[in-house]
């Protein structure tokens, strides 16, 4: 696996010819959607406009302020389609095969609605849907890993629906370096940071959807996490100390919450980033240092986790 | 009259429920010692087995060894209290930790396919050890809070519930290594 200096220098060097002429793409694209936003706009207002002075009511207002943002939002979705997969075959799947060649890259799939409900760390979403999945080996330990957006449905008493959302950000699913049988669940605290100790255990306690809440002896990872397990023991021996203070490490680069089940032998880990990643915006140069790093960061921090946890180094009975 | 018996009720319900949280507390701690005990079982087991590898190549430590398989015998023998298991593990710990420093001098024994594969087994065994130690441990300090925190402390004195103790860290562990004594 590539160090993130080596892979920024890869986005920068081998990929530079391709990232200027994806740019000039961009800027193309980007005064097209300027151009087709600004006539949509005056169509639309017109067509509004005349609408209302024959038929003076309000509701025709909120109709044709709604309708304007949905059908422009779907001619956006529809204008930018190409160039998304434009900038993720020439620009993500390289990277990804710079990497690590063990890894393989598929923009269009995710990961399966299986493993996300396998985790336990949501409740069942009603629908789902993601992309730019990534598997393969790293350090000789399988890995996956892709955006995942999980929602819920709602209906309301006249038998609209209207959708929330469970999760959205990035789902990792990779194999655990110890055996186990049993479920354990590591949370975001929220209990304890809000109502302080006592009465956050107590809270936490009480919580039946999840299993025996599992009181941990390092005092940082129990502030921020709280742990679920249907066995006390294995828990413990899931959450060594080491691993402990790396997920608290962990936390912090990310920046995001992050949910962590053990599950069938596997680690799974949900980051709350609440958006699409490795997704390019067409209103900011592809060149910036800041939207580069942002995809060498999440793409080396997420890889990085086999070797950090030392997912790698088997325990001697799973060799 | 209604009044008093609505208090009197409200207590007696305070009362039961105290009295379940503690023998909760009690059981949840006698049911980790039972696993504690399982691991620590599985690693008398492998200790045979090493003293009849080493022993072939290990002179100057032979009362190391007899020390292991006698501290061996003891935690087996039934009927021993918790203390004295809790007790013994120290001492095995600690020994065991010397024999395997002790393997370190032996280039023939570190080779030794037997040793390696004890020697990986130990360590499994010993993170079992170790995370059933500390779930043991938190419920003992569960338990003792119960028993010390106010007021479940006046119906634990009632029910003659004592304090337990804990695992300790063997000192030789807690130590940081002295890489200077090592290559001494």
């Amino acid at each position: 696996m590539k160090s993130k200096s080596e892979l920024t220098d890869y986005y920068y060097k081998s990929l530079y010819p391709v990232l200027k002429d994806l740019d000039k793409d961009r800027k193309e694209l980007r005064s097209r959607i300027i151009s087709i936003g600004f006539i949509y706009t005056i169509i639309f207002g017109l067509i509004t406009f005349t609408i209302f002075s024959y038929v003076e009511s309000m509701d025709i207002v909120y109709f044709f302020g709604f309708a304007f943002f949905a059908v422009g939002g779907f001619i956006y979705k529809f204008l930018v389609k190409d160039y998304i997969s434009e900038f993720k075959n020439k620009i993500i799947a390289p990277l990804i095969d710079a990497l690590d060649e063990e890894l393989t890259y598929h923009k269009d799939l995710h990961i399966s609605e299986l493993l996300f409900n396998r985790s336990k760390l949501f409740s069942h979403p009603d629908r789902y849907s993601g992309n730019d999945l990534v598997k393969g080996e790293v350090l000789n330990t399988k890995i996956r890993f892709s955006d995942f957006h999980a929602e819920k449905r709602h209906r309301n008493s006249k038998g609209r629906d209207s959708w929330s959302t469970i999760f959205k950000g990035l789902f990792v699913v990779a194999e655990f370096n110890k055996n186990f049988i049993g479920q354990t669940v590591v949370l975001p605290d929220t209990a304890q940071s809000t109502f302080g100790d006592l009465i956050g255990h107590w809270l936490q306690s009480k919580n039946i959807t999840r299993g025996e809440l599992v009181k941990m002896d390092d005092p940082e990872f129990e502030k921020r996490f709280v742990v679920y397990s249907n066995d006390q023991i294995e828990a413990r021996y899931i959450l060594s100390h080491s691993i402990m203070k790396k997920l608290v490490a962990f936390e912090k680069h990310f920046g995001h919450p992050v949910h962590i089940s053990f599950v069938r032998d596997h680690i799974h880990i949900a980051i709350n980033y609440n958006k699409d990643m490795f997704e390019p915006s067409v209103f900011s140069s592809l060149l910036e240092y800041k939207t580069a790093m942002e995809y060498v960061d999440t793409l080396h921090l997420v890889t990085g986790i086999i070797g950090e946890l030392k997912l790698n180094e088997k325990i001697w009975s799973k060799k | 009259m209604s009044t008093s018996l609505i208090i009197a009720i409200v207590v007696i319900l305070i009362l039961i429920l105290m009295y379940n949280s503690l023998v909760n507390k009690k059981n949840q701690v006698e049911n980790i010692f039972a696993a504690v005990d399982t691991q620590l079982k599985k690693r008398y087991d492998l200790i045979p087995n090493l003293v009849a590898t080493v022993s072939k190549y290990m002179d100057h430590e032979k009362s190391l060894l007899e020390e292991v398989t006698k501290l061996r015998s003891d935690a087996n023998k039934p009927n021993i209290s918790d203390e004295k298991k809790i007790e013994l593990d120290k001492k095995i710990t600690s020994a065991l930790g010397s024999i395997m420093i002790a393997v370190e001098n032996y280039p023939d024994l570190k080779a030794n396919e037997n040793v390696m594969h004890l020697q990986r087994s130990l360590n499994e065994v010993e993170e079992q050890i170790a995370a059933a130690r500390r779930a043991y441990n938190q419920a003992v300090t569960d338990y003792n809070n119960a028993i010390e925190m106010i007021p479940t402390n006046f119906m634990a004195s009632a029910m003659n519930y004592q304090r337990k103790q804990v695992f300790e860290i063997v000192e030789s562990e807690r130590q940081n290594v002295d890489v200077k004594k090592l290559f001494s």
